[in-house]
């Protein structure tokens, strides 16, 4: 049996590479408005792999910036510190994670998945008035207990991979099964070690329950944008599925038909676009 | 739908035209699914993904085909959606989002 603990878990985070401090420092941040710009622009732009994606995604028609922008600063200036965030912290997070470990683990499913879904939870959080920052970074890490997971143990989660294709069932349950622990713990354990806000922390937990109470808005909307992700079929999984959606988070998002159709042209369109960047 | 899928230069595509097969970047990622209806802004995205031609269904070939196989999109849907019980009542929020991607894909008419 291969079974994990929560400690083994917690210490394959400890772990992990490549995950340049300045984005832990902006992902621990990334509520607070009193940041000194200037000295994360030039933090950021010690890291020239980083820079270099964070200005391509900048530079993408996904922002419709009228001008080219070569700086972080600039980028800033043009887009705003939020935004500028955002990117990099995309651009960061899809660096940061060791690729091709776990046999039948689809990386690149994975990441298309977790990016079509930050694209979405943006512009449903844009119609629903909610920060629209921090639903693309939520909608981007709801998974991440999942590469965390196949750090932990590559063997087991392929074994894992296995039993979710042979039996058709929800990811969780057969993580559950074979490793007794589910990417939803595994996520939160990476989010306290990380120190991600508590609103990120349990969109990550209740992503999957939004109807728990207390999971708050940003879970609905993760919960949402995940399954209109699955339902347009973006992660390029032979056996996609998709998962039941709570009612309550549906309600809480109060969109007519129209207001969808254009959502998922959107989402199509932005994925495209950060893709191309975030992937190449 | 017939086996020969005609490509047509990016260049000669114009928003409103309807993929007749899935888009793939030249390595192989799928940009764009069977079905979507171009807009100016995805076409722009297309060049910049070195993409130089596109399948596009010809309105005015002799067959009257439907734009794209309506069947094989249902097929994937109905797949894709095999967790949910159509009208099943407990489950109305999925049926919802179940029917609306079936009018986004299918290209059915909304309110009209």
């Amino acid at each position: 049996m291969s079974r994990l603990t929560l400690e083994q878990i917690v210490q394959s985070v400890q772990d992990l590479p490549s995950m340049p401090a300045v984005v832990m420092e902006l992902l621990s941040s990334i509520e607070q408005d009193d940041i000194d710009i200037s000295v994360l622009a030039k933090k950021v732009s010690y890291d020239q792999a980083l820079t270099a994606r964070t200005l391509r995604l900048a530079n993408s028609s996904s922002y419709g910036l009228q001008v080219k922008v070569t700086t972080i600063q600039q980028a800033i200036t043009y887009l705003g510190f939020q935004t500028t965030r955002n990117l990099i912290t995309a651009a960061a997070l899809t660096g940061c994670f060791p690729s091709g470990s776990c046999p039948g683990f689809n990386d690149k499913a994975f990441w298309r998945h977790s990016i079509a879904t930050a694209a979405c939870a943006r512009a449903l959080a844009r119609r629903m008035r909610f920060n629209q920052d921090v639903a693309f970074t939520a909608g981007l890490l709801h998974d991440i207990g999942r590469l965390v997971l196949v750090s932990a143990d590559p063997q087991a989660y392929a074994e894992v991979v296995a039993l979710r294709a042979r039996e058709d069932i929800e990811w969780q349950d057969a993580e559950g099964t074979v490793l007794g622990v589910d990417h939803v713990e595994a996520g939160v354990a990476l989010a306290q070690q990380w120190n991600f806000s508590d609103t990120m922390r349990q969109a990550i937990a209740y992503h999957h329950a939004p109807d728990t109470v207390g999971a708050g808005f940003l879970a609905a909307i993760v919960h949402v944008a995940n399954a209109i992700v699955h339902a347009l079929d973006i992660a390029g999984e032979e056996n996609e599925r998709v998962p039941r959606i709570a009612s309550i988070a549906w309600d809480a998002m109060g969109l007519n038909e129209e207001a969808y159709l254009h959502l998922f042209r959107e989402t199509e369109v932005q994925f495209m676009e950060m893709s191309a960047v975030l992937m190449a | 739908m017939s086996a020969a899928i005609q490509l047509t230069p990016l260049r000669d595509a114009c928003p409103g035209m309807v993929l007749s097969d899935v888009l793939l970047d030249p390595k192989g990622n799928v940009l764009l699914m069977q079905g979507v209806v171009l807009t100016e802004a995805m076409l722009a995205s297309l060049a910049r993904h070195g993409v130089e031609s596109l399948p596009i269904f010809h309105a005015e070939s002799e067959s009257p085909e439907p734009a794209f196989d309506a069947q094989a999109v249902q097929a994937r849907l109905d797949y894709l959606f095999r967790a949910n019980v159509r009208d099943d009542h407990a489950d109305w929020a999925t049926g919802i989002l179940r029917r609306y991607v079936e009018d986004y894909r299918l290209q059915r008419t909304v309110g009209a």
